[in-house]
């Protein structure tokens, strides 16, 4: 099974670097969408095969084929994009930067603590035996991944959940605002109104 | 997991299979490069321009709510494996998010997003 | 751990080498079923009733010569191809034959399923736009944003199955038809899958994109010899997988009809074949029968008919199972 982690994990840092080195936008995506392939493969080497499908379906099976088809139809002359790269290098050094202090914070663990208990607050230590816990290890540790994630997020937490719906619906009402004009609507069929139209009245005689 | 690694197995295996059939003809046949045999086809004509031209907004649209419509499926996944688990108010709470998400297709449908023009 | 890998290999080999042999008959099966429904013949001249005729096709395709075209994309070119069948093979993982009899028993072996016919696309598209031809590249747009539409449909449905079968593993999913087989509560689901499988496959009547008459058979214009071969067997293997898929989620797999143990002596793997032979033969036959749908047609079916109806049997079939707490 370590053999199975080295390549995986080798083959999406390649991937990823070859993501931004590659000419090609469209050979971009691809390698975009072999780091995702080999991301899955990470996650059910962790025992997590629920997530690993929902990246092949979500993120390859959808998101990677948006950008194929935006990539494809756009006519991106490569020899624009070769001539300033080294341009970027100043200000894309100092993100990187940025994003390497961050991780760096995150695993050092002292400094963002899982729980914030004020103990100096009484008020909240004389409630403290009124406080109902879920004891997580009886409900969790019996069941798959998928089905501890069902039994959570639909009830304990369903905020984020319609959150997310939220999400959806503005991105589908974004969709349609950024790409609709007055110019797509043109003469459409009425499917209902021609099957369901009426023979006798179709043909009359004129003189 | 040790499932996948049959799924894994089973994808270099196939790929050997399909490279093998792919690499079979360019050993067996004789090859004779012409350039009218090998240009683009285009009812005997040669290419007008080049490939992409137009880029047509309908292919957009339709990635995009194929994207939603996907996260609605992964969302009802788990939601339907453990409906007996959650009772009422797990349903009640899917159904709310059934419900926003009809919304913004009752909104497509009526824009004209959905017919292919 | 090296006994493990090989009982995997003699496993995938038993699956793979009996699924290209049917392959290859099935495409002889489709000629002659369309002929009899034409009132004619099939091919009867290589074999006896044409029993040679996929070699025969088979080996034409070999010697053909494989022209590579001067403005593609040679890799992506080659590859398109290879992902296609790759897909249509490695999706046979998780179907299960018998009680036991499956290559890889996924807990989500549901969701597996879906995945792979989300990735289905791939091919299409990346064969189309790497031949470098408007006509490939077009229909390949088009054939890959109609099997995107019929996706939703067919995830949706898929739900609906796994809220009556309570899991994903489809050993289970048989195993919950065993008092009734889910086309009786769920025919028009049924249909509604079947309708989404012709139209995932790229089969008639929903196979503009790629018919022989229009855009000169569309995506795979360019290619030549082998490329075209795996592509075409890719389409088969990928149709024989959707018909295994209708019979495990709604015929009950390798169930016999009743439940009495007398059925039981014929073996499941029997039950199995004979009804995956019935839903090929209703793909063949819907060929035969229907015309061809315009594609306006074909995505206003996706999105205005089949989504909000499989979504509807979604919010019907989890609220009468839970009113009545029936649910397993």
């Amino acid at each position: 099974m370590d053999f199975l982690f080295y390549i995986f994990s080798s083959l999406t840092l390649v991937s990823g670097a070859l993501v931004i080195q590659a000419r090609n936008p469209v050979h971009s995506v691809l390698f975009l969408i072999l780091v995702f392939f080999n991301a899955a493969g990470l996650l059910v080497l962790l025992g997590l095969d629920f997530f690993a499908l929902l990246f092949l379906v979500v993120y390859v099976g959808a998101i990677a084929v948006l950008f194929l088809f935006v990539v494809m139809m756009l006519n991106i002359r490569i020899s624009e994009i070769s001539e300033k790269r080294l341009r970027y290098l100043p200000v894309g050094g100092v993100l990187a930067v940025l994003f390497l202090f961050e991780i760096c914070i995150l695993i050092d663990n002292d400094l963002i603590p899982l729980l914030s208990y004020n103990i100096e607050n009484t008020e909240l230590l004389a409630n403290y035996n009124q406080l109902s816990f879920i004891d997580w290890r009886m409900f969790l540790s019996t069941s798959h991944t998928i089905d501890a994630l069902g039994s959570l997020l639909y009830t304990y937490y369903f905020y984020f959940f319609l959150v997310a719906s939220l999400i959806l619906l503005v991105a589908m009402i974004g969709a349609i605002v950024l790409t609709m004009q007055k110019g797509i609507r043109i003469k459409r069929q009425q499917v209902f109104l021609q099957n369901t139209r009426d023979f006798a009245k179709t043909i009359r005689k004129v003189a | 997991m040790y499932e996948y690694l049959g799924i894994l197995i089973y994808f270099f295996i196939a790929l050997a299979l399909s490279l093998l059939l792919l690499g079979l003809p360019f050993v067996v046949s004789t090859r004779k490069a012409d350039p009218e045999k090998i240009s683009a086809y285009e009812c005997g004509f040669d290419p007008f321009d080049d490939a992409r031209g137009r880029f047509d907004i309908q292919f957009y649209l339709v990635a995009i709510l194929f994207i939603i419509f996907d996260l609605e499926v992964a969302f009802l996944f788990p939601w339907a494996l453990t409906l007996n688990k959650i009772g009422f108010f797990g349903f009640w709470s899917m159904m709310l998010f059934l419900l926003i998400l009809t919304i913004g297709f009752v909104y497509e449908w009526r824009k004209g997003a959905l017919d292919w023009s | 751990m090296n006994i493990l890998i090989f009982s995997i290999v003699l496993k995938i080999l038993a699956l793979t080498v009996p699924l290209i042999l049917s392959i290859a008959f099935l495409v002889l099966a489709e000629r002659k079923v369309l002929a009899s429904m034409q009132r004619r013949k099939g091919p009867n001249v290589v074999g006896i009733y044409g029993i040679f005729q996929p070699i025969a096709d088979g080996l034409k395709l070999i010697v053909k010569e494989p022209v590579l075209p001067s403005s593609a994309n040679l890799v992506i070119f080659l590859f398109a191809p290879v992902l296609t069948f790759l897909l249509s093979q490695v999706a046979w993982a998780s179907i299960p034959f018998g009680e036991g009899i499956v290559l890889a028993d996924i807990h989500v072996g549901l969701l597996y399923v879906f995945a792979i016919s989300s990735l289905g696309v791939y091919g299409i598209i990346t064969a189309g736009w790497s031949s470098n031809s408007k006509y490939a590249f077009l229909g390949s747009c088009r054939s890959a944003a109609q099997m995107v539409s019929y996706e939703v449909s067919i995830g949706l449905i898929l739900i609906t199955v796994c809220i009556c079968a309570g899991s994903l593993n489809l050993t289970e999913v048989v195993l919950a038809q065993t008092q009734i087989w889910y086309c009786i509560p769920l025919f028009p689901l049924l249909v509604m899958f079947f309708i989404s499988c012709l139209a995932e496959t790229n089969r008639a009547p929903f196979d503009l994109p790629e018919a022989e008459a229009e855009l000169v058979a569309g995506y795979n214009v360019e290619y030549s010899a082998m490329g075209f071969a795996l592509f075409f067997l890719g389409e088969y293997a990928n149709m024989i997988v959707m018909s295994s898929l209708c019979c495990i989620f709604f015929l009950g797999g390798w169930l016999p009809p009743f439940d009495f143990a007398i059925f039981y002596w014929i073996p499941g793997i029997f039950w199995f074949s004979l009804k995956v032979v019935f839903f090929l033969f209703a793909f063949i036959w819907v060929r035969a029968a229907f015309p061809r749908y315009r594609y306006d047609q074909l995505m206003r079916l996706g999105w205005k008919v089949l989504l909000p109806l499989s979504l509807a049997w979604v919010i019907y079939v989890a609220g009468v199972l839970l009113c009545f707490d029936w649910l397993a």
